[in-house]
């Protein structure tokens, strides 16, 4: 093994995470990267620009993945969101967004929908206080109160919510006196326990690390293009199937019957594969969650093609030897690391029950090997250490550190470790171990150990739980390394340089679609299950395989993701050949048969029962525990003289329904401080529209040095203006290409309050040419201090009627929209609609959408140099 | 001067900035926690228009970079720039050190892209501000160096070099280290090259005089220049590499002994193979005793046990007369065979056949056992499985005779590796392997008696 005879300079700095007085010197992006020393003074005439000869980009032959297999029959529910759990209401942004976990609302809905359970245990504890049954009794004890004249006072409502609910003082002294004993004993107790759930749920919905490693296998068969996947199905994950696949040259991948399974009880959540000495093996793992049966976890070792159980492990986490058949790296969450050999069974060979670098509460640990048979990893959220199971034990080597070492940010934490010399029989990289965090992803050899070798910042929007790297497509071309993240995001990179030269990206790392990605390939449909299609796709991603079935001839890309609502998508990938053609990116486009098979999928998908809903009912227990109380004709008086009514052919009136709960009214909705439009109209009634206008201009004018920036932009707008083909910023924000991925922007926008005022001027600029900004500056300027200028107002608000729509009416109808699932809009599209909604309220001056062709929108100044 | 003093205010909050992710109660920081946020945010103040649309340009900027669409991403980039108009300072402060990063890239990659392009965003980036002169200058000359402008680059690290903003913080010195030291390797490279010149020159010339004068002078400057960075814990292994070429061609061997000593002994530097590498080269170069050069060896031994250089180690160790020498020569070797990497590597087992040999020869069998004895459960498997002793005898007979020579001799004439290899009918090594089926007669360690 040659070790790299020079070394890319680095800095060596030991510290703690996020030492910021020492400048990051791996500040190095891809291109840098490409950036070696030459070791001899380079020639003048030799390198040109070479870069371009080591593009790689791998093309898409669709838009997005396809679904491999029909759906399973059991249903899938996406669990909890952010907004089921983070406080919703009264939200303001700042730089440092944080998250407040909404106690407050999950408990009151569980005292309201769970009273039972909350209240019962106190009910019980004060039952002698209470009289539940027969007459009002003239009881001497003051300390007894009769159930049924509390339940008659709140007349079957329930005032819960409402504060104008009618409260009698039998109630009121209820409350008064009650009131602190169950408010305290259920909030201190319940919401300690509920709060602590949230929390655990949080964090599980910010990294669930459950599937790191990934849960799909790939086992080659005789012939490249035939093999199995290996993957959990059923609802609760706890049926392990076997599907055979080929893949043919041109087509398709085609599953070839119908997968062999076992059934297992428990869900499986890594599914291993390794392939040493020409022998392929895999390896299940069901973590401990198996109450009562099963208190500890179990790995189970099975060859393909004919599963067997050769063992039963109690422990967590397997990762298979590259160098030996059958044996095992495993760990568990307690920090020790056990070796499995066929011959001697398991032995601990490691146990540390603290972290390594620094104190974390995770309890996450992970075990691999190294070129070394003997030689593990053991990584934790703070670092990865070496340790060597024939040595004294408890000694070892600190392989990557969660410090200063590597320049990491504060607050990152490993989340993968994977030795990558494992693909192939032929190790590949036979010292490298790929180290990711939420920011970088580090490769480290682990001859140099504590210096990461290559450090680039992935800038995925989820956890990167899974890493596969892949032999050449060619022979020569460098390593494709496939890095996929929990929400489907996937980056594919090209790591280059063996033997004496240290290893380097090749190029710019590449984004591969998603299963979101597909939504265009299937037909629209109802709201409803447009939805759920649309949540079905969107389905966190549990594992990863990919293969390139055919070397040499001509590369191609195979891609297996397993979602976690059980759905297996496949997609293929094309290297592109001519690096001359990347100036436009060739966009895929769906085949009639790609669509075809979208449609059969959806057709079975929604003949999947729908998940039962989470949430049901609450009861009233007190009607259950009164049994018939005289209150039942109260409640029944409505229903009987709805019905009598109707046999009687007459008008329904107020008496037959009972007397109503005296109540206020509620109070009307207060004017809100932004109440420009009423504001507005007074001013114009009153014919002081032009006063007005210039209080509004006043207000909301900021203070402008920028222009005085302009130039420094220009400037430099000039470098990339004259890459860009086209000129002029109108071009320049088109939206992308592909049609059915929901902008950030969409997403940025919440869906329910209207954009404030900037967009629309956004927008508005966005439309003018540059040259003709000024002319339309000076005219608006000019316009409401043109003496008639209420008339042309008023004009112009009269020429659009709907936009005088109440404020609370458009907003509703708004939210409903939001409820439904997320539009398939363009960026433009997705503005277009809001800047419309949000013109309901907006001044005449901001308006866009509705103006008269012949006339100009007023603006106020724009501020932002246009 | 505004700018100035708002990165002056800036640079000391820039801990804060840093922060923008946010913490959950367990310390981790999450970048996607701010997209969960994002969609429950339902009333109250939000985000201004303007830091929406610079976020979403930012976003498609660097989806068009995945994508490899330099075309679009440039477009976007041309509206980006708007960023430097932010009204939140923060964000403008840190707007630069992002533009410089995604437009280098685009402009790296983007076909119709050229050198004057780069030159001038170049240019322009470093004057934005004051906080990343230093860095976009050193960036800049790697570019050009990377594109054979050596000169161009040179005068880029000159400039930069002299630069100085405000209190001199520690990483603004190590930043100009760094630009030094890459100045002096530019110097370096001119360097060499007239050496070559030299060398092709008659002594008598006038035009020697010249040159070597020309080269003593910038071997100075170049020595200045490596000189203060190389003290900075770290990997300088082309700064040592050339320091020390040029060190040893004027003579100053303890010079040179003192930078390579201090770079691979130096507690504060990482345990760095080719600091030990290039400190064995150097002795080796000197002639130095076998002694030391054992003493480096073992090292880098303790280090890398699978470096190529143990075989040169192996060599050395059996050489000397000692005892334990001899001993550690065969650690040495089973050492390096317990590297997934090394296992075809046929030189190592050649030795280790032959070493064998002479060690059982020499009535050491204790010697072999102890090595043995860690790996007997192990190595069968992992060297001598019939699997290895198919494919090693399809693709190379030699390595597959050395492996049965050392699997007979450590495991007897029964293991699978053997037997295979001993039943082959080849003409060529029909001989070989009966030398070998002898050699295992004589020394296997299973039946010593026989």
């Amino acid at each position: 093994m040659d070790f790299p005879s020079s070394l890319r300079p680095t800095l060596f700095m030991a510290g703690p995470l996020g030492l910021s007085n020492v400048p990051d010197l791996s500040f190095m992006c891809s291109w840098r990267d490409a950036l070696m020393l030459p070791e001899s003074p380079p020639d003048n005439s030799e390198n040109g620009a070479p870069h371009m000869a080591t593009q790689l980009l791998w093309e898409p032959e669709t838009p997005g993945p396809l679904p491999l297999l029909p759906p399973g029959p059991d249903p899938w529910d996406p669990g909890v969101t952010a907004q089921d759990l983070l406080f919703r209401g009264g939200f303001t942004f700042r730089r440092k967004p944080r998250a407040v976990l909404d106690v407050t609302e999950q408990l009151s809905r569980f005292l309201w929908d769970h009273g039972d359970i909350a209240f019962a245990p106190l009910g019980k504890l004060m039952l002698e206080n209470f009289k539940l049954e027969g007459a009002r009794s003239r009881s001497k004890k003051k300390t007894v109160v009769s159930v049924k004249s509390l339940l008659q006072d709140l007349g079957g409502h329930q005032p819960w919510g409402c504060p104008w609910a009618f409260l009698s003082y039998r109630q009121r002294r209820f409350s008064i006196l009650g009131g602190p004993v169950l408010g305290k004993s259920v909030a201190s107790l319940l919401g300690e326990l509920l709060h602590e759930e949230l929390a655990v749920r949080w964090e599980q919905l910010l990294l669930d690390d459950a599937f790191t490693g990934g849960a799909l296998a790939w086992v080659p068969g005789r012939t490249p293009q035939v093999g199995q996947l290996v993957y959990p199905a059923g609802g609760a994950l706890d049926k392990l199937c076997f599907q055979e696949v080929s893949l043919t040259s041109s087509g398709d991948a085609q599953a070839l019957r119908d997968p062999g399974h076992i059934q297992l009880r428990g869900p499986v959540r890594q599914v291993v594969t390794r392939t040493v000495q020409g022998e392929s093996e895999s390896f299940g793992h069901l973590p401990p969650c198996l109450p009562p049966l099963l208190t500890c976890s179990l790995t189970l070792i099975f060859s393909v093609p004919q599963p067997c159980w050769l063992s039963a492990l109690t422990t967590t986490a397997p990762c298979g030897s590259p160098h030996l058949p059958g044996e095992l790296a495993v760990c568990s969450r307690s920090g020790a690391v056990c070796l499995w050999t066929p011959q001697d069974g398991l032995q601990q060979v490691y146990k540390d029950p603290e972290t390594l670098v620094f104190c974390d509460h995770s309890s996450w640990r992970w075990a691999d090997f190294t070129a070394h048979p003997r030689v593990l990893t053991v990584g934790d959220r703070t670092g990865v250490k070496i340790i060597d199971t024939q040595g004294p034990p408890g000694c070892g080597l600190l392989l990557f550190r969660g410090g200063a070492e590597a320049s990491c940010q504060k607050g990152e934490r490993v989340l993968l470790t994977q030795y990558l010399g494992t693909c192939s029989p032929e190790p590949l990289l036979p010292t490298l171990h790929l180290i990711c965090t939420q920011f970088s992803l580090y490769l480290v050899d682990e001859r140099l150990p504590l210096v990461p070798m290559l450090k680039w910042n992935h800038e995925l929007p989820s956890a990167p739980l899974w890493a596969q790297l892949l032999p050449p497509p060619r022979p020569g071309c460098p390593r494709p390394l496939l890095l996929g993240a929990q929400r489907g995001h996937l980056r594919l990179l090209h790591l280059t340089g063996e033997g004496a030269s240290a290893p380097r990206l090749a190029g710019h790392p590449q984004s591969l679609p998603s299963s979101s990605d597909s939504l265009s390939a299937f037909p629209l449909l109802e709201p409803k299950s447009q939805w759920r299609l649309q949540e079905r796709l969107k389905a966190p991603t549990i594992g990863l395989a990919a293969i390139i079935p055919f070397p040499a001839s001509e590369p191609v890309l195979s891609l297996f993701q397993l979602s976690a609502a059980g759905d297996i998508f496949h997609q293929r990938l094309r290297l592109q050949t001519d690096p001359g053609a990347t100036l436009h990116a060739p966009t895929a486009s769906w085949t009639p048969q790609a669509t075809a098979c979208c449609s059969r999928w959806l057709k079975a998908l929604l003949k999947v029962p729908p998940p039962p809903p989470v949430w049901a009912a609450p009861t009233f227990s007190h009607r259950r525990l009164l049994g018939c109380m005289e209150q039942r004709t109260g409640e029944r008086k409505g229903p009987e003289g709805l019905r009598a009514a109707m046999a009687g052919g007459r008008l329904l009136q107020q008496r037959d329904l009972g007397p109503l709960p005296s109540a206020e009214p509620p109070p009307a909705p207060e004017p809100g401080p932004e109440d420009e439009l009423s504001a507005r109209l007074e001013a114009a009634w009153e014919g002081q529209m032009a006063a007005w206008w210039e209080r509004q201009q006043g207000r909301s004018s900021g203070p402008s040095r920028l222009p005085k920036r302009h130039k420094r932009r220009t400037q430099l707008s000039s470098t990339f203006s004259s890459l860009s083909g086209r000129l002029g910023l109108s071009d320049a924000t088109s939206p992308p290409h592909s049609p059915d991925r929901a902008s950030p922007e969409a997403k940025l926008q919440p869906p329910v309050t209207p954009p404030s005022h900037e967009s629309t001027q956004e927008l508005w600029a966005q439309g003018v040419p540059s040259e003709r900004q000024q002319t339309l500056r000076d005219y608006m300027a000019k316009l409401p201090l043109g003496g008639d200028s209420p008339r042309g107002v008023c004009s112009s608000l009269s020429q659009s009627p709907s936009l005088q729509a109440t404020p609370s009416s458009s907003q509703t109808l708004q939210e409903r929209t939001a409820e439904l699932p997320p539009r398939r809009t363009t960026l433009r599209g997705a503005a277009v609609s809001s800047s419309q909604t949000s013109s309901l309220r907006a001044t005449p001056s901001r308006q866009r959408a509705p103006v008269p062709s012949g006339s100009q929108p007023q603006r106020k100044k724009p501020r932002m140099g246009f | 001067m505004s700018d100035f003093s708002e990165e002056l205010i800036g640079s000391k909050t820039e801990d804060e900035q840093e922060e923008s992710y946010v913490f959950s109660g367990t310390g981790m920081s999450f970048p996607w926690l701010q997209n969960h946020i994002g969609t429950i945010a339902t009333g109250g103040k939000k985000e201004k228009d303007f830091a929406q649309t610079t976020s979403a340009c930012l976003s498609f900027i660097q989806e068009a970079l995945l994508k490899h669409q330099w075309q679009q991403a440039a477009e976007y980039m041309h509206s980006y720039l708007q960023i430097l108009e932010d009204s939140d300072s923060h964000k403008r402060q840190a707007a630069p050190e992002i533009i410089w990063k995604l437009g280098s890239e685009i402009l790296f990659y983007h076909p119709k892209s050229n050198m004057e392009t780069f030159n001038t965003f170049a240019d322009r980036m470093k004057n934005i501000g004051v906080m990343n002169y230093l860095k976009i200058s050193l960036q800049h000359a790697l570019y050009l160096v990377h594109h054979g402008m050596l000169e161009d680059a040179n005068r880029n690290l000159s400039h930069a070099e002299t630069w100085r903003y405000g209190e001199k913080s520690s990483s603004q010195e190590v930043l100009i280290n760094l630009i030094q030291a890459y100045k002096g390797l530019l110097q370096y490279y001119t360097w060499s090259k007239k050496k070559l010149e030299l060398s092709t020159l008659d002594e008598d010339d006038y035009a020697y005089n010249a040159a070597s004068q020309s080269m003593l002078n910038h071997s100075c400057k170049t020595s200045v220049n490596l000189g203060a960075l190389i003290q900075t814990p770290g990997v300088w292994d082309p700064f040592v590499k050339s320091y020390v070429e040029m060190l040893e061609f004027y003579g100053d061997r303890d010079g040179a002994r003192e930078v390579l000593t201090n770079y691979a002994y130096d507690e504060k530097f990482p345990s760095n193979p080719n600091a030990h590498v290039y400190l064995y080269n150097f002795l080796k170069r000197e002639k130095a005793p076998r002694e030391k050069l054992i003493s480096v060896l073992k090292i880098l031994y303790q280090i890398v046990p699978s470096h190529k250089l143990m075989l040169e180690f192996h060599r050395l160790l059996g050489k000397s007369e000692k005892e334990d020498h001899r001993k550690l020569g065969l650690e040495v070797l089973f050492g390096v065979l317990d590297f997934a990497g090394c296992t075809k590597n046929i030189t190592a087992w050649k030795y280790l056949a032959k070493y064998l040999r002479q060690i059982l020869m020499g009535n050491h069998l204790a010697w072999v056992q102890e090595e043995w004895n860690s790996r007997k459960n192990w190595w069968p498997d992992f060297h001598f499985s019939s699997f290895w002793a198919k494919s090693d005898w399809k693709e190379d007979k030699a390595l597959a005779c050395e492996k049965a020579l050392v699997a007979g001799i450590l495991l007897g004439k029964g293991c699978r590796y053997f037997r295979f290899i001993s039943k082959q009918d080849d003409e060529v090594l029909r001989k070989k392997i009966k030398r070998i089926k002898k050699s295992v007669e004589n020394h296997s360690i299973v039946n010593p008696g026989l």
